[in-house]
């Protein structure tokens, strides 16, 4: 009979709550900012700003090489930083040396950059490739690609992405290795490549450092911050800071909205699973 | 509206609820959305890899770069694991991609994750400009040197050691558990962009007529 | 045949790992050269080894058909390969491969929605798992609660927005507890990878190259 009673009282029900209600709160939630937004405000982080200040006080014409690591899967979470950082890149006279260290990196380039059709399109800010901008395409193998590129570009690269030498374009002409390079702005989405940069930019060569990446690598990212890495923008919001801080507004700004309710069910959920645990412990 | 447009939006939206439909049970709608990304994955990765391979590989050596013979024949050599009688000779190219990701893992290591992060987390301490700065600097000081503490595995972790690495476990589950939030958050945003994406071009768009 | 088969490979590999550390703590030109293109040899190597790929794949879901021939592993076998084809076809045929606007078309359409609902169910599989993980039973499981709930609070903007001071505390989380932890296990696992390191380049780590 006691065995019974406990297993209907409310401690218990609260316990055994079915997680399928908490998943239809969630996308029924997801739909109402979609199609009325609250237009709430975002707050600019630290990190954020030391990232912006990064790119804008590099002087004219100096030379920034970034390190594509973006993939499809994953760019709902990225696009609105790659958008804003290319915008906020083409907005100043910094030259740029693009290439991937992901296969799927050349693809979302010409989908983000695409001269007349990216969303961040060059050709709006009088960007020439070739003088402003080059893309090298793939440098497989990660950190060993990492290591041949700061050494000598043309032992990884001989032409750029398009099949020009690399010795026929005015852009690089000076630029052989990572010692003519001013800033490195690596973009991943493992948690650990950032330790390849620091092993092969960062330590050897003295270079300074900024990281795009996804939310959950920010901790691990951290540590080197400040310091050997100067400013990081992780996952959509942080991307949604720079869309504010640079003034190219983008898609991060209604991600970061649409995220307010959706989260609410889970929370809730949480909740009501650790009153469930104390009501367990000390209620009965 | 062109017609590749409106299939976009049919077939970017079928597969993003037939992926979705996995919150109701495992199913063969999901797994046709799940095993086709597996048959892309390769795709993509073999034509970016040929092209690399043509433009880093094969290019340079037919314009004069001769060395690169090398690499060509141990990369042909790797197939050899195919064969039981020749698998050994594929140990050559693996010895060399071995050697040198480990040569290059190496050179940084030392400098870049242990001394420069003592030093750092050391200096934080004495060089803070305020306060607080100062107390975080004792803070992460005492946070670094309890998670190490917990990452001793050859001392039984009983008395001093014992307390020290219960700090430190405590520090490292607030890392997992901000480690844990990004993710979340970031599966968050993966949904609802999905959502947004059927919202916006198939319901709006193709089915009401409207943006 | 030993040395063939056993020794000469581990002398290639500490040879190239040690050729590569003496170049970090004794810059020549030489060594720069050496390095350049030992690495470019080792990217070449690895990119023509990326179509085995295509061969484990074929053999792992053929022996998965053998397993179980039902009409639904036909179907899911079909899947794999006839998205594989697909895009091999879109990549090679129209100029540009896969910046071409037909290949980005099926990328940014087709892929990226199956893909990022992938990680989009798993937002789904963490909560109904956080629902036991983050009950406080203990110092560590609410450590674990705090600090993944005001780190998660503070990239909702809704939160900030209620309450300011959650940013502050969001990015002292991150910047404070989290890198005392991190930093720890950042050094830690450092050393291991060293000793793993020097371990492999004085030969003592062989199964990393053993073939199967």
């Amino acid at each position: 009979m006691y065995e019974e009673e406990k297993k209907d009282d409310i401690w218990e029900k609260l316990g055994n709550f079915d997680v399928r209600w908490m998943f239809l709160g969630c996308i029924v939630l997801i739909f109402v900012p979609m199609i009325w937004p609250l237009g709430l405000p975002t707050i600019v982080s630290q990190p954020t700003k030391d990232y912006y200040n990064a790119l804008v006080d590099l002087p004219p014409g100096s030379i920034l090489a970034v390190s594509f690591g973006g993939g499809f899967g994953a760019l709902d979470e990225r696009e609105a930083q790659f958008i804003a950082t290319f915008k906020t890149i083409f907005s100043t006279d910094l030259k740029m040396v693009i290439y991937c260290q992901v296969s799927e990196g050349p693809a979302v380039l010409e989908y983000i950059i695409g001269e007349g059709t990216g969303l961040a399109d060059p050709l709006k800010y009088g960007k020439v490739y070739g003088e402003d901008y080059v893309r090298l395409g793939y440098a497989p193998l990660g950190e060993v690609g990492e290591t041949a590129i700061t050494t000598n570009i043309r032992s990884m690269f001989s032409t750029d992405y398009y099949g020009t030498p690399l010795d026929n374009i005015p852009m690089m002409e000076n630029i052989n290795g990572a010692d003519d390079i001013d800033l490195l702005w690596a973009d991943y989405g493992a948690c650990t490549t950032i330790e390849w940069y620091i092993r092969q930019w960062v330590v050897p060569e003295q270079m300074p450092l900024i990281i795009t990446t996804l939310g959950c690598c920010a901790p691990m990212a951290a540590p080197y911050y400040p310091g050997q890495l100067i400013g990081f923008l992780s996952g959509s919001g942080m991307g949604t800071e720079l869309e504010i801080t640079s003034g190219n507004p983008g898609p991060g700004a209604r991600t970061s909205d649409i995220k307010n309710l959706a989260i609410l069910p889970f929370l809730l959920y949480l909740l009501l699973g650790n009153i469930s645990s104390f009501g367990k412990k000390y209620m009965r | 509206m062109i017609i590749w447009d409106v299939i976009a939006a049919f077939a970017g939206s079928f597969l993003t609820l037939s992926v979705l439909s996995m919150l109701w049970k495992d199913n063969p709608c999901f797994k046709f959305g799940q095993q086709g990304i597996i048959g892309i994955v390769i795709a993509n990765s073999v034509l970016v890899n040929m092209k690399s391979l043509l433009d880093t590989g094969i290019r340079p050596l037919v314009a004069g770069r001769i060395t690169l013979i090398v690499p060509l024949v141990f990369g042909v050599l790797l197939y050899t694991r195919l064969s039981k009688e020749y698998a050994w000779l594929s140990k050559y190219p693996t010895s060399m991609m071995v050697g040198v990701g480990t040569g290059v893992m190496i050179m940084g290591t030392l400098r870049g994750q242990v001394i420069d992060q003592v030093k750092k987390t050391i200096l934080d301490v004495f060089t803070a400009t305020d306060a607080m700065g100062t107390f975080n600097g004792i803070l992460i000081l005492i946070g670094t040197v309890s998670s190490i503490a917990f990452w001793i595995f050859t001392k039984e972790h009983t008395g001093g050691l014992g307390i020290v690495s219960k700090i430190g476990r405590v520090y490292l589950m607030i890392s997992l558990g901000a480690n844990w939030a990004g993710e979340h958050v970031w599966y968050l945003t993966q949904v609802l962009a999905r959502l947004a994406f059927v919202y916006d071009n198939l319901i709006m768009k193709v089915l009401l007529g409207q943006g | 045949m030993s040395f063939v088969k056993r020794d000469l490979p581990l002398i290639i590999l500490s040879a190239c790992g040690l050729m590569l550390l003496l170049n970090f703590f004794v810059p020549t030109d030489i060594g720069n050269v050496v390095k350049a293109e030992l690495t470019t040899w080792t990217v070449i190597i690895g990119c023509i080894g990326t179509f085995l790929g295509i061969y484990y794949m074929t053999i792992s879901q053929w022996r998965l058909l053998q397993q179980t021939k039902t009409t639904i592993q036909y179907f899911y076998f079909a899947t794999i390969f006839g998205f594989m084809f697909l895009w091999l076809a879109v990549g090679l045929y129209f100029p540009g491969g896969v910046t071409s606007p037909q290949y980005l078309w099926l990328q940014n359409n087709l892929y990226r929605n199956q893909s990022g609902m992938v990680y989009g169910v798993m937002f789904f599989t963490l909560s109904s798992s956080a629902y036991r993980t983050f009950t406080i039973r203990s110092i560590e499981s609410f450590a674990l609660l705090v600090g993944g709930v005001i780190y998660m609070l503070r990239q909702i903007p809704i939160f900030p927005a209620i309450w300011p001071g959650l940013l502050p505390l969001g990015e002292w989380i991150l910047l404070v507890p989290n890198v005392g932890g991190g930093r720890g296990a950042v050094i830690c696992a450092a050393l291991a990878a060293l000793v793993v390191g020097i371990r492999t380049l004085s030969g003592r780590e062989a199964t990393m190259m053993e073939v199967q």
